[in-house]
Order: C-alpha cells, then structure tokens, then sequence
C-alpha cells in the first residue's frame, strides 16, 4: 500500500498527472478516491474490497472527470482490459492516462461485508480470472499472495449455466422473466460500464424508438438482449452492473453467457492487448454456420 | 399528414387471378396518410404510368407506392415515370405482389390479406422516405498503373490508346517484367522477346503515358476519381535527362562479377548496369551494395575509391549525389499489376508457412535449376546464347528430367493452389530442349498434366509425342553421383521406383505473389488472400475489380495467369477504367451511408465492418479550436450502401440512405397494425 | 453471495406467460412470419420462386434490405414485439456477397444473438436463417414452408405477446 501511495505521489507532485484515481476508505466500505493533492496520498489503499472498475472514469463522457486533468488510475486485470477496451475503440490515447497496475489475488463479492477473503467469499470473476498482472500498464505495485487454498475450480456461475441449460426452453423463459420483470430501467447497468461510452444510448433514441422505455417485460427483455449483443465480446467481466443493479439482476449470469457464445464460436476472450480486434467487427471465412440453413 | 398514392397493378391477370386487388386498393385507401388508392390492368404501360402521373399532379402527390411486380422488374421504370411527374424519384417504391404473392399462393383470401400487408409495409416506408439525389463526384481522367510487366504495359497502351493519360510505376530499372526473360512462349512457340519489346517501345514513345521505372508507390490518398499517390524515384545516379544510353560505362565499370537478375543468376553483369539489352528506359543504373565507390563510402572512406564512369561519361550523366525523389500524381484510377514471383525452393523460406524442397539439393548441386534459370539457357539473348549448357561445366546435358508441381498443390510445403502455367512451360520446355538437343532425352516427373485452354492440350500431347516422356510420380530424392546426379522417384502408373542419371534437373516451381505485395495492398485498401494475391471484387462477376472503388487488378498479383490471361485482364481493367473516364463526373445512387456528428461517439465499430474503407475519421473541434472528439464520416465516393454499419453501430449514428431505421422500423410496424 | 444462489433464493416469480410450447393450440392457426432478407441473393431467389410459379405457406411477410450485413437484432426483437410468431433472415451463400463480406459480418452477429435468445428461452425453431441464392428459388420455397411449419407446431408466439399486458 505504501508502494502504492509513494507512487501516486510522485506521480502528482512531478505534475506527471493531475488527478490519481483509486481507491480509499470511506463511511460504507472503499469507494472510488480521486487524490488532486500530493498530500493525500495517503488515503489511497488497495485491498480486496477494491471491486470498482476505475477504467469507467476514464470514458471521455466523464466531464467533470475530466476536468480534473491528466489521470492516473489503479487498475487491476480485469479493470486493465477495460482500459485495453477503451483504447482499441478510440475512446481514449495512450499517452493521456498513467495505469497503475496493481496485482490482484482476487476481490470479495461482497466489498460491503469486509470479509476475510475465502474461495467461499471471492467474486466470482476472480475465480475465472486470467491476469492476475496486468501488464498494459506503466507501474505495477503490491504483492500477489498466494493463490486461495479453497478457491472453486469452477465458476458459481458457469455451474449455474449448466443447469440452465438443462432446462426446457418454457423454464428458462420463465427464469429470465422473473430475472428481468424486476428491472426499473433504472440504467446504473449502463452507467457503471466502462465500455457503454456511447453518446447517446440506443435505449434513449426515440427516432425510432427501437426500445420501449418504460419499464414493463416486454420493453426490459429488449433492453437487456440489445445491451448483451453491444457487449459480446467486449465485456471484461469486471461485475460491476451487477453490483449496481438495485433489482439484483444476475447480469454476470448473463453476460457470462455471452462470453461462452463468443469463446465457443469465436475463440475469443477479452485481453487487455488493444491491438487485438473485437471479435464483432471481423469475420472468419471458418466461422460456424450450423444454425444456418 | 403525408399524402401517398396507391397504384394497384392487375398485371393483366396475373395479379388479379389470385389477388383481389379492388380490395386491395380499397384496404389501403382508407389507411393513414393515403391520398389516393387505385387499380388498373397495366400499370407499366404508357396509360398506367400516366394515371400516376396525373394522381401525382392532381392529388398533390409526396410518396407512391406501386403495387405490382418485382422492383428488380419495373423500379426503374416506376422512378423515372415519378421523376417526369415532378416527384422525387427516390419518394417511389414498389410492392411487390406478383413473383411473392400473387405467383406463389392459390387461395385467394390468403393471398389478398398478404397484398395488403405488402403494400401497407411500403406504405409506411415510403413516409420515411426522403427526397434523395444522385451523388456526383469528379473524376481525374488519369490513371496510374502499377507494375511494367506485360499486364502493366497492355494496361497502360490500352489507356492511353483511349485518349486519357497514364503513370506507369515499375520498381525495376526496366519495364518488361518476367516475360522478357522468356525464351519463347506457349502454345505457339514464337518468340518472347520479339513480341514484347515492340509493346516497350510503344509506351515509352508514347505521347500520353509518363514511364517512372525504378519507383515505387509511396502512400496513397483520395478514393475513386480523385486519388493522390506518391511514388519514390530511387535514385539511379544516373541523369536520366543527359543520359543517350551509350553504354561506355557499363564497359568500362571493374566490378564485373555480379549474377545478373535477368538470367536468373547464371550470368554476370557490372554494378553500373542496363539489365538486358533490349530494357526501356535504356538508361544504366547503379547497384551501390555493388559499386566500388558506395562501397567505399559506406565504409566511411574520405576519397572515393572508384569514379570511372563517371570519367567515362561523355554527357556528365553520372551523379553520385542523387537522392530518391518524391513525386506526387493526382490520378483517378489504378490497375494493380505486380506480378509474381516463383517459389523458392531451398529451406530458407521468406514466409513462415512455406517449407522448402531439401531433398532436392537445389543451390547446393549446381545443376539443379528452376524453370527461368532454363528459359535463361533457351534463350538466344542469355548467358549461352541460346546453348543447353548445364551450370556446373558448361557441357550439353543429355538426360534433362523435369519436377512439375514444386511448391505447387502441396499443402506439406505452403501451397495448396495450382500454379496454372507449369504444365505448359515444362511441356514447351522438354520441346525447347529436344529441339537444340536432337540427342537429348527430357524426362518428366508430374501428378496431373493440367492444359485447359485453346491449343493446350494439343501442345503437351505435342511434346510427348516429340518424345519426351513423362512419367506420373513425384520424385522424393536427388543427390550427386559424379557428374550424374541420381533422380530417385516413383512411377505410379507401372508402380515402379524409378532411378534415373539426369544431367540437369529443372524444377517447375510455383508462382507467388511479390514479396511485399502485403504492404502495397495496405497503402491501396485493397484485400489479398493468405498467400497475398489480391483478392477481386467478385470472383465471377466482377474479376478485375477491388473491393476499392477505382483501383483494379490484373496479371498474376491476383492468381496464378499465364501471358494471355493477363494480357486479357489488363484490357479488361482498362476498358473499365475508359468508361469510368467516359465522363466528367462519376454519378451514382445516393444510397449511401451518412453519420450524425452528433450523436457518433468515434468508437470506429463501423470503420472496421467497412469492406471498402468508406469510413474516415474526422476532427469535431469547437470555435476555439480544441479538439471535441474524432468521428466516423463516410466518403460517399467510396461507400457501396450495404449498410453493414449501420446494423453495427450501437448508438445508431450512421444510416444508410434508403434502408434508414425509421423506414425499417415503420415497415415491421405495419404488418401487424 | 454469487449469482447463482442470489438468484435460488429470490422467490421464483410465476411464469409471467404461457409459453406457447402447447403443440396445436389454436386450431387453424396461422403464423406470421416475417423475412429480412438480402436484395441480391434471397430475394431474387424468391422473385425466381414466383416466376417459377412455386406455391408456398403465404404466411411470409418479406422486408427487403441490401445486404444481410445491414440486418439488425432490433429488427427481429421489433418483429417479435409486434407480434411476429416467426422470423427468418436470409442471404447471400459465403462468398456470394454482392458487397463480398456483409454475409460473413451477419453470419457472426446472428450466430451470438441466435444463441443468446435461446438461452433467454425463446425456441430456436421461432427465428430461421438460410443462405439463398438468386437461383434457388425452390429452395426459397422450402425454407418458407419448413419455417412455417416448425412455427405452426410451436403454436403462436403468446410468451413475447401478453409480456405487455402483465
């Protein structure tokens, strides 16, 4: 954590950035922390309650952000590839942000509940997770500690997949709805993603309106099938729409899923390499076409 | 309200038999927005297309829809009888109720409910659509071709034989590529040399054809009609305006031992040089990783070691001091004609999926060589005056056996495809040899003797009754045995391993792309496939096209093509680009895609569906100047309208006119209003 | 604490509606289907249909596009909240494309959002896709009525339809 805090400190008062954007303490549990004062360095942290995907601050669309200037900003794998998101579609430079790498043994599903982290207590991304360093970044700090001695070798979730999959399509159907009739279109989904940077959302164009806004079934199922296809594989399965969602809809579940339809057909997972194309933008003369008649 | 016309077409009763189009034109007269709902027998006829002329007139008309045939029928027809009409053609549209409707159902009441869904579809699209006009784009009647091969140089001739100007580019000091190191030609045995270099002649006199050899294209900017190309004028260190190529300096230069690139490595040539006697420009060039004095500099040497050409000189054309130059064309067409290369055939591979031929001892047994080092032997201009003489000692080679397929068709060694030419010059080969050699046997290892094409077949069949004897099998070693060297393969026809004493070997290998036709490409937008040959814009209906407007393709940097396949798709490309020069302006339907600045967030999902690079980006600033974003713009010069963006783009900032959104959507809602 | 038992514990909402999975429900019933196609490939290939005067289910409603490339999930999520029993989007065959790779782009997008809408439990028989040429009119007319009929037996769409009246 020192490590960390020197970092940014040197990074502030040699006027390298203007703002570090990490974590610190506050009244609920760690929040995002954006330190303008070489002073206080101090307040930032890292500890596995640090869930947040920074990188969303980074999104152009984040004015007042940006006015703070040139950032800094901690990032864990998953956050990195974020960030990877953002410079492959031209969002952002590279030589306008400073990443600040921090190595990641893994982070709590519930930051609130400051539990000790346990292969019962961690995120289920961090179960699936493959960059425990990223190495897009500038400066790498802290330590990896040792792996968890009973971390599941299986994703919950992709355990939960299966039995999805088992059901008839009336069930599943069922499942969803159930899931979905509870969304107040509320956005925060939308809002916490790093990489739903549009100017303005499909949902909000009203000529056409292709999305029917208010919040019944009909309108939700729609909403949440469009924003999955915008996402396939462009999703870093950082978890944060679902840790805003009010309604407790398993978005994870759901974008997992997608992740497992673009991995399956594709061959591809999301890296924190911008150089390497989205999978949605390209196409192989071999891409399967067995649903095709 | 939007005030639409309904044209009901009974298409004599081809319509009428299974659609009742009375209620049809009833159903849709009292929907929303419908001014005016009729039927009539012909709609296509003159008295039909009157009737929607008055009603456009009469009714004050902003939309039409006609209920009939297929647009790809009467489209055109209905547009233009609403363009004459004062109507925006684009403001029209058909239904179509015959090949999908009325053709495919017998029962009447089905069909005539799915009429009226058809129509009522239109009708909603057409109150979205908007008043379009053709896009006009000038055109620069002047076209740059890359490549001064035989395609190139067809190409080229034909242009300028059109009246409009050309840049032919060839990166070698000399046009002519490999057909002037030809011997002679298949089928008909007459010579390379005395065919081509007329046509050198012809473009280099030529009034309207600007020759820069021994260039290369730099970078290139613009689209269809307007592009800007920037070509690098190596330098020759020779003044290609003093120079009357006299050829004393080559004489005189001391380095005397350089393999010449023109026979293929079996003759020698100096380092200032003309690589063949016959070349155009006939202007020398220096090779400095050859020449004494840039050797000498190189090494950092205060006084320059050599200098004699430069006192041989009588004009003072010799100027060590040049550099490359820049130049800059504005041309409004392209033809790529690169040519090819062959496979080479030793372990070092200058691709990675390519695997050499080891086992047959090519560069290490000197005697081993491939199908131009022996066109370079048959040649009366080459490094034998015309002589079979075998490398090694200079002796006539008695037994000559021929590989087809090296590199070719085999999958193990990189390449899958056939090389197409290979039968047929080993054919013309074994004649060649039997022809100087009366004595000589020609012995020919193949898989498949591949001749379609006019007088093809007649000429292998040709060969082998002249004597050669071809052999189906592949050869799986070669070693030297004394003077001999030992051919192992296998008959696979009598079944028999076969071990032949061959004097010379020469191997068929396979044709490729040049070597950095992959970066050429990129500087052109257009596409290749896996081994780099540039992709056509349509294999069957359109060969000669790019997938970017304006630049064509012809020769073997497309596929593997023989002299006259190239030479035909040289006209082909040329022929194409006349009648692109045929006018002033280039007009085309304005469906096309526009982007709203607004709303486009610059993450490019659109730039990278394009097939066409039709996408460029653009700098939104404000009034003082700081950058606001970066955004998608469409060339409309460039865009193709397939709308593939569009359905892309996650914000839905680019429509694609004619097919918009809020035509698609209306058009979904009215099924089931 | 994960997805999996958030999602046990919350009280499993009544199905929201009949999922229509009822084999011959409504007797008689006519689906409606509606076909985005390509202008170059399928839906010349069903103009050649009708000039061959080949019968087919007149339960197909066609939009025409330029290029599969420019058909959107939106549309086929509007079709079926319009009340579409059925979709079908259909092309140009690989390497046919008029525009040389719209097809290969369309192929990708639809091959994620057909998987997706069955995970979601919409029937996968409810949404076809085929390559049809310009020249293969008779199989334009298979594919209408093969969809038609995988349709039929699936009843109508009545899951996606009474969403808004719950």
């Amino acid at each position: 954590m020192q490590e960390l805090q020197e970092l940014a400190k040197k990074l502030l008062s040699e006027g390298r950035v203007q703002v570090v954007i990490g974590y610190e303490a506050g009244a609920h549990g760690v929040r995002p922390a954006f330190v303008t004062d070489a002073a206080d360095c101090g307040r930032l942290i890292f500890d596995p309650r640090c869930v947040h995907n920074l990188a969303v601050y980074l999104s152009p669309r984040r004015s007042p952000v940006k006015r703070l200037g040139k950032p800094a900003v901690v990032v864990k794998g998953c956050d990195a590839k974020a960030v990877a998101g953002l410079l492959r579609e031209s969002q952002i430079k590279r030589d306008d942000v400073v990443l600040i790498g921090v190595r990641c043994s893994g982070v709590l599903a519930d930051p609130r509940s400051g539990a000790t982290l346990t292969g019962e207590t961690v995120a289920d991304k961090c179960i699936l997770c493959d960059l425990h360093e990223p190495t897009l970044v500038d400066h790498l700090v802290g330590e990896l500690r040792p792996p968890l001695p009973d971390m599941p070798r299986v994703s919950r979730r992709d355990l939960m997949l299966e039995r999805i999959s088992a059901m008839s399509p009336a069930e599943r159907w069922a499942f969803w709805q159930a899931e979905f009739s509870r969304c107040t279109r509320c956005y925060a989904c939308r809002q916490t993603c790093p990489l739903c940077f549009c100017e303005q959302c499909v949902a909000d164009k009203s000529q056409p309106q292709w999305l029917e806004t208010s919040p019944h079934p009909r309108g939700n199922l729609a909403w949440h099938v469009i924003r999955a296809m915008h996402l396939a594989g462009r999703c870093v399965d950082c978890g944060e729409c679902e840790r805003a969602c009010p309604a407790e809809i398993p978005l994870g579940l759901l974008y997992r899923k997608v992740a497992q339809i673009v991995e399956a057909r594709f061959k591809h997972r999301p890296t924190e390499d911008p150089e390497v194309p989205s999978p949605i933008g390209k196409y192989s003369l071999d891409d399967e076409q067995e649903f095709i008649l | 309200m939007a005030r639409i016309g309904v044209f009901v077409c009974h298409c004599g009763e081809n319509i009428s038999r299974t659609v009742d189009t009375a209620a049809v034109a009833q159903a849709l007269g009292e929907m929303p927005g419908v001014a005016h709902s009729t039927d009539y027998k012909y709609m296509c006829s003159d008295p039909g297309q009157s009737l929607i002329q008055a009603a456009i007139a009469e009714q004050k008309l902003d939309g039409v829809v006609v209920a009939a045939c297929s647009p790809h029928m009467h489209e055109k027809t209905f547009r233009r009888a609403a363009a004459n009409a004062g109507l925006n053609p684009f403001l029209c549209e058909m239904a179509n109720i015959r090949e999908q409707c009325s053709w495919i159902h017998d029962d009447r009441e089905a069909a005539t409910a799915k009429a009226i869904d058809l129509v009522r579809m239109i009708v909603e699209k057409v109150k979205h659509n908007q008043p379009l006009q053709p896009i006009h784009i000038p055109v620069t009647r002047r076209a740059l071709v890359i490549g001064g091969g035989i395609a190139g140089i067809q190409a080229a001739l034909d242009i300028a034989d059109g009246g409009c100007e050309v840049v032919l580019v060839e990166k070698e000091p000399s046009i002519g590529g490999h057909m002037s190191q030809l011997s002679e030609t298949f089928p008909t045995l007459d010579c390379s040399q005395c065919i081509l270099t007329p046509r050198m002649v012809e473009v280099y006199q030529h009034p309207r054809i600007k020759l820069l050899s021994y260039s290369e294209v730099e970078s290139l900017e613009g689209f269809i009609g307007n592009f800007k190309v920037t070509i690098r004028q190596k330098a020759r260190f020779v003044d290609e305006s003093k120079c009357n190529g006299c050829g004393d300096c080559t004489k005189k230069c001391p380095q005397k031992k350089i393999p010449s690139e023109f026979d293929a490595g079996l003759g020698t040539r100096t380092a200032i040089f003309v690589p063949f006697p016959q070349a155009v420009p006939n202007i020398p060039v220096i090779d400095r990783a050859n020449c004494l004095l840039f050797k000498g500099r190189a090494k950092g040497k205060k006084k320059d070691v050599c200098g004699i050409c430069a006192r041989t000189c009588t004009r003072g054309a010799i100027d060590y001091d040049q550099e490359d130059r820049l130049v800059t064309e504005e041309v409004g067409a392209i033809v790529v004609a690169t040519g090819y290369q062959l496979y080479t055939i030793g372990k070092i591979q200058p691709k990675e999926y390519l695997r050499g031929y080891g086992e047959y001892g090519y560069g290490e047994i000197p005697d081993v060589i491939d199908g131009l080092q022996f066109e370079r032997l048959a040649s009366a201009s080459g490094p034998t005056a015309g002589e079979i003489r075998r490398p090694s000692d200079g002796k006539v080679p008695k037994t000559v056996v021929f590989l087809q397929c090296i590199g070719s068709r085999d999958p193990a060694k990189g390449i899958e495809y056939c090389s197409k030419i290979c039968c047929m010059y080993v054919a013309k080969h074994t004649m060649l040899y039997q022809h100087k050699v009366h004595d000589g046997q020609a012995v020919v290892f193949f898989m498949d003797v591949r001749a379609g094409g006019k007088g093809y077949d007649e000429f292998t069949r040709r060969a082998m009754n002249e004597g050669a004897l071809y052999l189906r099998g592949r050869v799986s070693k070669m070693y030297r045995d004394g003077e001999v060297i030992k051919v192992v393969g296998y008959d696979t026809l009598s079944g028999e391993q076969i071990v032949l004493d061959a004097d010379m070997v020469v191997l068929a290998t396979a044709m490729m792309p040049q070597l950095g036709i992959e970066s050429l490409a990129q500087t052109l937008s257009v596409s290749y496939d896996q081994y780099g040959f540039i992709n056509e814009a349509h294999p069957k209906l359109r060969p000669v096209e790019t997938n970017t407007a304006g630049v064509f393709v012809a020769g073997a940097c497309q596929a593997p093509r023989d002299i006259p396949d190239s030479v035909a798709m040289a006209s082909a490309a040329a022929s194409k680009i006349l009648s692109l020069f045929s006018n002033a302006e280039l007009s085309r339907e304005p469906m096309v895609a526009h982007v709203n600045p607004a709303t486009c967030t610059g993450c490019f999902h659109c730039e990278r569906v394009c097939h066409f690079g039709a996408i460029q980006r653009k700098e939104v600033r404000d009034r003082q100047g700081n950058l606001i974003k970066v955004i998608a713009e469409v060339n409309e010069g460039v865009c193709q309208g397939c709308g593939t963006c569009q359905a892309t783009c996650p914000s839905k900032s680019i429509e694609l006119a004619g097919f918009t959104d809020a035509q698609v959507f209306s058009a979904i809602n009215a099924i089931f209003a | 604490m994960s997805t999996a038992t958030t999602a046990q514990q919350k009280p499993q909402a009544e199905p929201l509606a009949d999922p229509g999975l009822k084999p011959g429900v409504a007797e008689g019933f006519e689906p409606k289907i509606i076909a985005f196609v390509c202008n170059w490939c399928t839906y010349t290939g069903a103009d050649l249909a009708g000039t061959s005067r080949i019968q087919m289910a007149p339960n197909v409603r066609m939009i025409r596009l330029p290029c599969t490339g420019r058909i959107d999930p939106l549309f086929v999520i509007k079709a079926f909240e319009r009340g579409a029993d059925g979709v079908i989007v259909s092309g140009c065959h690989p390497a046919d494309c008029h525009y040389a790779v719209g097809n290969y782009h369309a192929r990708r997008r639809f091959a994620i959002f057909r998987d997706l809408l069955e995970f979601l439990g919409i029937e996968p028989d409810r949404l076809t896709f085929s390559w049809v040429s310009a020249s293969e009119g008779k199989k334009w007319s298979e594919v209408v009525n093969d969809a038609t009929q995988r349709v039929k037996k699936l009843g109508p769409f009545a899951a996606y339809q009474s969403l808004v009246d719950k």
